[in-house]
């Protein structure tokens, strides 16, 4: 029996293939059960309106137990956006990627999760603590003890 | 099936054709208090760890039932138990189509939200919100360990809605099978419902629950009830944090200057700023004789609540520690009052009837005999009455002083510190060699003996022990020239003998040290030793630990006293006094 996160992962390749991503996410790889990609877009109104995304996904040996590590891709002339909780590493500041991880969430789930969070931004404007936070920042995401400072946006 | 219930190994057994152990799905540590998982499932209050499906379509036979049951990777498959053995109950050929129970059992599978796969419709269900969980994800859920940096402990939330303090409800199928059956007879052969895993009767689907249970239902099982230990670990990580915060330096003062001369493990309860204050305070107060010092801080002596949680072997070693501050003082006092003990050394020669030991004490002087084997003889002696400066003693009173820092938190004999009392040893050892060097005559046997004595019991040094005639010792004659360079020596010399040493405590306090050296050593309850400050007379801590001084019994040195703990406090403050 295949390790807990690839089998689940495994299905939800298979439903992802089978009934399709939702509307503005895409799946870009998926080639192993450690790291997916997917872009992902504002659909609608937004100060994002029609800028694509990449969102990398990486996934420990008991996801869903554990969540999985998000960011956006800022590498090869990908960025991430300007976001009061996107730092310009990549690094997102969202709950639900830390101590609010639920294994019932799935990757779709997250995606549509980061989507919406992008959705409801009204002003583009980076961390107020983006340059110290990138300066030190862990390469893994799930390092960092995010303090989940505002719900609102 | 059937008589089941009494095997010894439960891992053998199943429980309505599920397994009392994981059967593989997770492959991490398995953190989780196993014993008192199986036990709720066989109280039939948590679901089985049932292999599961990795798929489930309604319309399968049993075979195909079966086939779906997920092969476990190699390696688990060993370690892991074999699948129920199928039943072959009489009443198989009467059967219709599902006949066999372990395939019936999946019938409607039921898919776990979580890891995706299907399990027998009896599954259990969460408490707050009524989703569906595996027995295998539940296990996996759990509060987050405490950090250093995070030290609190939340209750698991629901992963489904999120409420704290997770917990599931389990509704066991009609049926029974395995483990506590009851009567131990197959459950569908007997039971009156035909109740078996079958088509026939199939599992009662799950209806929605209206209400939703309370954390403290009997009913439930939470998160915390199979990880019991999360309090222990929450306390350990809050204990090694303030363990770490109360860690103090010592400190110890040369002239004006404070010299660090090791870290407290910060074990037991460290001083208070009050506490601290006050040593500070008692131990830099002035260079007044040290007597006064020695009054002034009498009162705190009256204050034992510090030793009361303390075991038998810590107070053991702190009587130690006391007897050496003790027989520091001891050691000092003699020499301001050698004029006065030169009297009574006299009087005690004069009254002791052992006679033939009386004599062979000073002998040692009179005959002076500078192979370094003879010293031994009067080793315990002379570190008492040795006058000259270079005080191998003065290291004792260091380390008696860097423990009286830490009477708050004794137990764990710092490293450096019971080194150092070791070393002590050697120092004495050595000094004494040289300083008592012409005054022994003692005959080689004795010589030996002694010098193993002397190593294993450096506080006790000061002990007045009777004296007790020495056969090896011939000069009587010169007891009373000898007393006179060195009075002291007189009746302590006499300690020597071999014979007392059974009697007296000291070598298994010794073993307490050396056993608290490795216990501090390996339980990496670190003391780090700073490099070691000069020495200095002036800083030395005096206070008693364990008995006020006044309080103990009062006994002239030269006493025939038996030797005893007590024997030890009282003398010592006797001659102090």
């Amino acid at each position: 029996m295949a390790s807990i996160s690839s089998r689940r992962l495994q299905k939800e390749l298979t439903e992802i293939h089978m009934e399709g991503c939702p509307v503005g996410i895409t799946l870009v790889k998926a080639d192993d059960f450690e790291t997916w990609w997917f872009t992902i877009e504002v659909m609608g109104e937004s100060v994002y309106r029609s800028e694509v995304y990449t969102l990398q996904f990486r996934f420990e040996p008991n996801y869903p137990i554990s969540a999985p590590a998000v960011t956006f891709v800022v590498t090869d002339g990908r960025k991430a956006p300007l976001h009061p909780h996107v730092y310009s590493n990549g690094h997102i500041c969202a709950s639900i990627l830390g101590n609010e991880w639920s294994p019932v969430l799935s990757v779709v789930s997250v995606c549509i999760t980061l989507q919406s969070m992008l959705a409801s931004c009204k002003k583009k404007e980076p961390p107020v603590d983006n340059d110290r936070y990138v300066r030190t920042a862990p390469d893994n995401p799930k390092k960092t003890r995010f303090v989940y400072h505002d719900d609102t946006v | 099936m059937g008589n089941s219930s009494s095997s010894s190994r439960p891992h053998d057994e199943s429980v309505d054709f599920g397994q009392l152990v994981p059967q593989g799905v997770y492959t991490g540590p398995r953190d989780w208090n196993q014993s008192i998982t199986a036990q709720l499932i066989i109280a039939r209050r948590l679901a089985p760890f049932y292999r599961p499906l990795e798929d489930y379509e309604e319309s399968w036979d049993d075979d195909q039932i079966l086939a779906a049951r997920k092969a476990l990777s190699d390696s688990e498959t060993e370690q892991l138990p074999p699948p129920p053995p199928p039943t072959n109950k009489k009443r198989s050929g009467s059967l219709k189509e599902p006949s066999r129970p372990e395939a019936a059992v999946y019938r409607h599978a039921v898919e776990c939200p979580i890891c995706f796969l299907y399990y027998p419709p009896n599954i259990n269900h969460s408490r707050c919100c009524d989703q569906a969980i595996c027995t295998e994800c539940f296990v996996q859920i759990k509060r987050n360990e405490p950090t250093a940096t995070h030290l609190v402990s939340e209750p698991a939330a629901c992963p489904y809605c999120v409420q704290e303090n997770f917990g599931v409800v389990y509704t066991p199928p009609p049926w029974r099978a395995g483990i506590a059956s009851e009567g131990g007879g197959s459950p569908w052969s007997d039971s009156p419902r035909g109740s078996s895993p079958s088509i026939d009767t199939p599992y009662p689907t799950h209806k929605r629950r209206q209400k939703s249970f309370g954390a403290d239902s009997a009913e439930v099982v939470l998160t915390d009830h199979i990880r019991p230990d999360w309090e222990a670990k929450l306390a350990a990580v809050r204990a090694a944090v303030q363990r770490r915060a109360n860690r103090r330096i010592i400190m110890r003062q040369v002239g004006d200057r404070l010299i660090p001369v090791g870290v407290t493990s910060g074990r037991v309860h460290a001083l208070t700023p009050e506490e601290a204050a006050q040593a500070e305070a008692a131990s830099t107060e002035g260079s007044g004789s040290r007597r006064s010092r020695r009054r002034q801080q009498q009162p705190q002596n009256g204050n034992f609540e510090q030793f009361m949680g303390m075991g038998g072997a810590e107070l053991e070693e702190l009587m130690i520690m006391e007897a050496m501050r003790l027989s520091l003082i001891e050691h000092e006092e003699q020499q301001r009052k050698e004029a006065e003990q030169k009297k009574k050394a006299e009087t005690a020669v004069a009254n002791n009837d052992s006679g033939a030991s009386t004599s062979s004490v000073t002998a040692s002087s009179s005959a002076p005999q500078p192979s370094p084997s003879t010293l031994s003889v009067s080793q315990p002696t002379s570190s008492r009455s040795r006058s000259p400066s270079p005080n191998p003693l003065q290291v004792l009173k260091d380390t008696a002083s860097g423990w009286r820092r830490r009477t708050s938190s004794p137990p764990p004999v710092t490293l450096s510190a019971a080194l150092s009392a070791v070393s002590t040893a050697s120092a004495v050892l050595n000094s004494t060699e040289i300083e008592t060097s012409n005054s022994t005559p003692a005959t080689p046997t004795i010589i030996e003996r002694n010098t193993i004595e002397s190593e294993q019991t450096t506080a006790p040094i000061t002990n007045p022990i009777v004296p007790v005639s020495s056969p090896t010792i011939t000069d009587t004659s010169d007891a009373a020239t000898a007393l006179e360079p060195q009075p002291t020596i007189a009746p302590y010399s006499e300690s020597v003998p071999v014979i007392e040493i059974p009697d007296r405590p000291v070598p298994s306090h010794q073993d307490s040290m050396l056993s608290a050296i490795s216990m501090a050593s390996s339980t990496g309850e670190t003391y780090d030793n700073l490099p070691s400050s000069p020495e200095s007379d002036s800083s030395v801590d005096r206070e008693p630990l364990l008995t006020p001084p006044a309080a103990a019994t009062p006994k002239n040195v030269l006493t025939n006293a038996p030797i005893t703990a007590e024997g030890y406090f009282g003398d010592a403050s006797a001659a102090a006094e």
